[in-house]
């Protein structure tokens, strides 16, 4: 691991669907690199190429060129296996859907990618991270037994255990109310401050973005701008207006 | 409501294959049994009884296994709808109407599949009846009158009970509000209910003591084949007593079985989803108690027979000829419930799809998932041998006794581990195969 190094770096990455004239850039030529401990929300509309930056990133999709460095190194070429455990060791992901195993209690999906890994997680740190997203007390409650703000809390504790170099969070607040958004976002940010956890989260919700200390707005697969220190309203304005924005980017 | 249910059949293969298939095989036996009911009364009064006896007892067994089976099989593929029920419900069915939609899609498959499985039954009932004839069973005076009475009859019960089996799993699946259905992926675990703990208690209970019959009363008769009437559904009663409580039988028996399986990832995944989703697990692990207690059961019980008849007295000389109708309906019933086994892993493991992709996302290998998938279904499949053997003592012992070969039959043992082995295969086999299948 190279200390000094961007928790996460891409270059020219490019995924391409299909083949042929049939052929669907959903992402062209992307660069960007993600520092330690920084919150990063990127943005844009219905087929920007949000989804599949995430996927590919994660290892869950392999790009059709480019380059994805992980605390320096360099994962791109990495197998199904290698990748797999690259995302249970290295990455933390929160879904839009919460993606809790339903058999499982609160404290046992915490603990699974470690079981996953051979290992077993220590009582104490499992106990330590619900503590974090405020449900030490519901450790032995299934899923079901959850709202779905404590699901999407208990979520974020699988991610933050391993202590991954990066968190990705796919739309996290895209199944809840605002009220409950709001919470897992406060805990997002919580994690940025205070466990300096980069943390990368793809959202279409300009609250939700105001929460990250930069927004990148992904227009057409390409990178079309972005804004530091975002306000809701600043983005909001800016998503309205994105086709200007890609003028100027191009 | 139809149209949506027919369109809809057209693109759920699986399930509709499922139902088909129990409801087919189920007709095709039960018909086939029926017909020598309606033969009877037109039959020679010598061969009266016998047919009705053939046609009614032995029918029953398999009646049985197939209601059993067919109620499971439509439960399972209307359970699987929950999901796509609150779909409906969300954009303004009403639960009447999406229940209506499982329920006719029960009902159209099944009627199909009644309707070949009595057309088979119209063939097979016929050389049933020759059968009967060569083997001198039925005099010659006697003429085969199967016809559609009986057939429609049988068919009419089988689609009968997959419609109410629908009906009952169409309920659950629509009781929740539609907001809270379409949240929760999963079917929520419930308790057992009060009347299936019930039958599956009277069950038990009847097999214990026809078990008990056959000791006491039955095999000091002076009918050779006295004993063999009570004694040998007893293990086929008691299986699906076991069966209609699989859910707590394998919670209770899988607990165990956890620390053993937990040392690895995939091994506590089968060793939770084994104990907490016993609900699920259920459905395969019921026709494995049934598959194991009945061919294990009957089969010792037919080898006792063939190794004692002549001690026991054989008047009237139809030793071999019961020995072959009963090997045959056996195997009839074997095959059945092993269709079933098929059926209710691939329909568990399909059911899973959405969770293993999930288990993917956060950090399971390929081969992590594989594993756990196949030691589910051999822990399954090892309770199922272990209840189904215990089952099958119900038919084994008593007949033993009575036929004075002690508590053990003293031959064809070899059965067990066999037939275990079969049992086995079928399951953690085709577990494999489904987990193989790319998802849709």
């Amino acid at each position: 691991m190279i200390q000094d190094a961007p928790a996460l770096v891409v270059e020219g990455l490019t995924k391409r669907h299909g083949s042929g004239a049939g052929a669907v850039d959903a992402l062209v030529g992307i660069d960007l690199a993600f520092a330690r401990g920084t919150f990063t929300a990127i943005m844009g509309p219905s087929g920007s190429g949000k989804s599949t930056f995430l996927s590919c990133v994660a290892g869950l999709d392999r790009p059709t060129s480019g380059r994805v460095l992980l605390d320096g190194t360099d994962v791109t070429h990495w197998d199904e296996t290698a990748r797999t455990r690259m995302r249970r060791e290295r990455i933390g992901f929160v879904f839009q859907d919460f993606s809790l195993i339903p058999y499982l209690t609160a404290a046992e999906n915490v603990a699974l990618p470690a079981r996953l890994a051979g290992r077993r997680e220590e009582p104490e740190t499992v106990r330590r991270v619900l503590a974090r997203v405020g449900l030490e007390e519901r450790a032995g409650h299934l899923p079901a037994a959850l709202s779905g703000g404590q699901q999407q809390r208990v979520a974020i504790a699988r991610a933050l255990v391993t202590v991954p170099a990066v968190l990705l969070a796919d739309e996290p607040t895209g199944a809840l109310d605002s009220a409950t958004a709001r919470e897992v976002l406060r805990m997002l940010r919580a994690a940025v401050d205070d466990l300096r956890q980069t943390t990368v989260m793809v959202t279409h919700d300009p609250v939700a973005a105001s929460y990250a200390d930069t927004v990148v707005f992904l227009v057409d697969g390409r990178v079309a701008g972005r804004m530091v220190g975002p306000s809701a309203d600043a983005v909001a304005a800016q998503l309205a207006h994105l086709d200007q924005l890609t003028g100027v980017a191009r | 409501m139809t149209a949506l249910a027919l369109r809809s059949l057209r693109h759920r293969p699986t399930a509709v294959v499922a139902t088909f298939a129990a409801v087919l095989l189920g007709t095709a036996l039960m018909a086939s049994f029926a017909t020598l009911v309606e033969s009877a009364l037109g039959a020679h009064d010598d061969d009266r009884e016998l047919l009705i006896v053939m046609g009614a007892v032995v029918g029953s067994w398999g009646a049985l296994i197939v209601l059993f089976s067919v109620a499971s099989t439509v439960g399972i593929v209307a359970e699987q709808r929950a999901r796509e029920a609150a779909l409906l419900r969300t954009i303004g069915a009403t639960p009447r109407q999406a229940r209506a939609l499982i329920v006719y899609e029960a009902l159209v498959v099944a009627l199909l599949a009644a309707g070949v499985g009595a057309l088979i039954a119209s063939i097979a009932g016929g050389a049933l009846f020759d059968a009967l004839q060569r083997g001198d069973l039925i005099t010659s005076a006697s003429t085969y009158a199967g016809g559609p009475a009986s057939l429609a009859t049988a068919a009419g019960v089988v689609v009968l009970i997959g419609t109410v089996a629908a009906m009952i799993s169409s309920r659950r699946a629509t009781r929740a509000p539609a907001g809270i259905s379409l949240r929760q992926v999963e079917t929520p675990a419930r308790r057992l209910r009060w009347w299936r703990i019930l039958i599956g208690t009277l069950l038990i209970a009847s097999g214990v003591t026809s078990a008990i019959i056959t000791i006491t009363v039955t095999g000091k008769a002076d009918d050779a084949y006295a004993a063999m009437q009570t004694s040998g559904s007893a293990s086929i009663v008691v299986g699906v007593g076991l069966a209609t409580l699989a859910p707590v039988l394998l919670r209770l028996l899988a607990t165990p079985l956890r620390p053993l399986l937990a040392r690895s990832g995939a091994g506590l995944l089968a060793a939770e989803n084994t104990t907490r989703r016993a609900h699920l697990l259920a459905g395969v692990l019921a026709p494995v108690i049934v598959l194991v207690s009945t061919a294990v059961g009957t089969l010792l019980m037919i080898g006792i027979d063939d190794r004692t008849l002549a001690a026991a007295g054989d008047p009237e000389d139809v030793g071999g000829t019961i020995t072959m109708i009963n090997s045959v309906v056996i195997g009839m019933i074997c095959l059945f419930a092993a269709i079933m086994v098929v059926n209710a892993v691939v329909a568990v493991v399909t059911h899973r799809r959405a969770e293993l992709a999930r288990l993917w996302r956060i950090g399971a290998t390929a081969s992590q998932l594989r594993t756990s998938v196949v030691l589910e279904a051999a822990v399954v499949a090892v309770i199922g041998i272990v209840l189904g053997l215990l089952a099958s003592t119900a038919t084994a012992v008593p007949y033993s006794i009575v036929r004075h070969e002690g508590l053990v039959p003293n031959g064809q043992l070899w059965l067990l581990p066999v037939i275990a082995l079969v049992a086995a295969m079928l399951t953690v086999g085709t577990a494999w195969g489904a987990q193989r299948r790319p998802a849709q």
